[in-house]
């Protein structure tokens, strides 16, 4: 495969950053297929119309999902990328990879594909980027049984499930993020490997409300850590910050200029709800009102802890646009157990009834956050079976209007509306 | 009286051969089985794809089903759009 000539984008390798340009030109030396990569995307710039053509092929044999397929509309001028499908590795559980699993991975996808990889995908897995129709099986192969791993999900799948690294190193997970991920992956294997729903569905698990994989932006079914009862606060470690003597933020922001630092300033004035102030030298939180967002946790690490009774809140719709703008995920359950004494089964219990609803509601390609909000959050909560509460809303009054049923009203009330309507024509 | 799984499977196939377009939603296949739940449905639709009765067809964000007699191969030919 020849170079080609590629002025507007030699203009990208200009400047002080990394370059994918850079980059791919040094990848074609051993992958000649990556010239046809930037002659074609040099082309897309001439002609302002991407030449990428998708659809059809999904997956490997006995898999509906993991193979994202893309062929060149100009196979003519750039051969090398008449086919380049997309391969989804299912990435390990907090993405943790010995060195040889590594060299493994790499070492296959330059024997099956242009060695291109994207570490990892906004789903969580590590992407591979460029093979033919024919690699696909090969590759398969050996993935499972050499390396034993395994593909991830794609089109109207249940998505690769993600976590940020929870137990395994950070104190303030809630739950074990890891082994919940682990669990619901291997429960799920027909919903990941062959499609399920309306249109995609992604679970993502957080040990604590720093979201390190931003589950409540990019999941339809976010678990996020978060506890019941008080911070725990460690008064004498307070005065230690106080007195400058404890590095703030852990220490992540000590090249900065931000003078000594101040209780008032970085903590009481930032909480959220503004729940925290200072009786004397003593630090006092109104846990009554506090959201659990951790941010003076992260400010002052060893004198503020979560609680002790730990679990999680679930957030559920989250979305990028794509028929809709994007949203954020709405919280639904304030708290949930989460154990794996009981394999999750109560998890479990709050996806299959989403699951059952949308898939029986939720229209062609629509995500189940958009489904919600075409039916309104009392429908959905009632539809949940969750008792709303107040912090179910932003603010009171968005929507004045209140139905009760007759249940929910004590000593109920009889409703003839046949009689309503003779006394009172439609 | 509920469908037995054959007759759900065999009302599937009738309707991916004379549905308008080749490429289905999997929604499209509830109304051959009021009475079942569409995980069941789904189920039945993927047995159908092992069988080599349907084929999976992406559009790229969504998997649909498709007769695989119905759909053009992607390459070699012009392709589907
Ligand atoms: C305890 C007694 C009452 C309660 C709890 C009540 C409650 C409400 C509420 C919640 C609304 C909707 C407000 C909004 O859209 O923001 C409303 C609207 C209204 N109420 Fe009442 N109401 C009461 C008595 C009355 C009475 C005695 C009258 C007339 C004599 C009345 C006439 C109206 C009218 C005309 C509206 C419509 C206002 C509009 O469309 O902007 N209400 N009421
Ligand atoms: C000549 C006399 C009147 C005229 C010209 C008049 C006109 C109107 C108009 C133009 C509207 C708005 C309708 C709409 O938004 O579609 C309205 C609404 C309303 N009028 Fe009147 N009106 C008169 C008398 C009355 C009287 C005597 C009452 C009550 C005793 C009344 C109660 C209301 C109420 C409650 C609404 C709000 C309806 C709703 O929000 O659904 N009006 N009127
Ligand atoms: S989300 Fe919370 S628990 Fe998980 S790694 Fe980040 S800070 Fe730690
Ligand atoms: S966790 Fe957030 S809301 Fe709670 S006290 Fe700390 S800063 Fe305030």
């Amino acid at each position: 495969m020849a170079k080609h000539d590629t002025p507007m984008l030699d203009e990208l390798e200009k400047g002080p950053w990394p370059s994918f340009v850079t980059d791919l030109k040094r990848q074609a030396e051993t992958h000649p297929e990556c010239w046809d990569i930037l002659g074609q995307l040099e082309l897309s710039y001439e002609d302002k119309i991407t030449h990428w053509k998708h659809g059809g092929i999904v997956g490997v044999f006995g898999y509906g999902g993991g193979i994202v397929g893309r062929y060149s509309d100009v196979p003519g001028r750039f051969p090398g990328v008449e086919h380049f499908h997309t391969i989804r590795v299912a990435q390990p559980s907090g993405m943790y990879y010995s060195t040889e699993n590594l060299r493994a991975l790499m070492d296959l996808w330059d024997k099956y594909g242009s060695g291109m990889t994207n570490m990892h995908g906004s789903t969580g897995d590590m992407i591979l980027l460029g093979t033919r129709t024919e690699n696909l099986e090969p590759l398969f192969w050996d993935l499972t049984h050499d390396l034993k791993q395994d593909l991830g999900g794609s089109g109207s799948n249940l998505r690769t499930p993600s976590c940020c690294l929870g137990e395994s190193r950070c104190e303030w997970s809630c739950y074990d993020t890891q082994d919940i991920c682990y669990a619901l992956t291997m429960h799920y294997q027909d919903e990941i490997h062959r499609p399920a729903f309306p249109y995609k569905f992604k679970f993502k698990f957080s040990g604590c409300a720093n979201d390190c994989v931003a589950a409540i932006a990019r999941s339809d079914f976010a678990v996020i850590g978060t506890w019941k009862d008080d911070i725990q606060i460690d008064q004498a470690a307070v005065k230690e910050y106080v007195a400058g003597n404890y590095s703030v933020n852990g220490g992540s922001h000590k090249d900065g200029d931000w003078g000594p630092f101040s209780l008032k300033k970085e903590v009481i004035d930032l909480c959220p709800t503004q729940c925290m102030w200072m009786e004397g030298e003593e630090l006092k939180i109104d846990n009554s009102e506090c959201n659990r967002c951790m941010h003076c946790i992260n400010v002052m690490p060893r004198a503020l802890r979560p609680g002790k009774e730990k679990g999680a809140t679930i957030c559920m719709g989250a979305k990028a646009p794509i028929l809709d703008g994007a949203q954020f995920a709405t919280m639904i359950i304030p708290f949930i157990e989460v154990s794996k004494e009981n394999e999750y089964e109560n998890i479990i219990d709050v996806i299959e009834r989403i699951w059952d609803w949308w898939m029986e509601v939720g229209k062609n390609r629509e995500r189940v956050g958009e489904t919600m909000q075409r039916v309104g959050l009392p429908t959905f909560l009632s539809i949940m079976e969750v008792e709303p509460i107040p912090q179910h809303i932003r603010e009171p009054r968005s929507n004045p209007y209140v139905f009760w049923k007759e249940e929910e009203v004590p000593g109920g009330f009889e409703r003839d509306i046949v009689a309503f309507r003779k006394r009172h024509a439609a | 009286m509920a469908m037995s799984k054959e007759e759900v499977e065999a009302a599937i196939i009738e309707k991916a051969k004379k549905a308008p377009k080749p490429q289905l939603y999997i929604k499209d296949f509830y109304k051959c089985a009021p009475d079942m739940k569409p995980r069941q449905i789904k189920n039945i639709a993927n047995k159908l794809v092992q069988k080599g009765e349907l084929m999976f067809w992406s559009s790229g964000s969504t998997t649909m089903y498709a007769r695989p007699d119905r759909i053009k191969d992607e390459e070699g030919s012009e392709g589907v759009n």
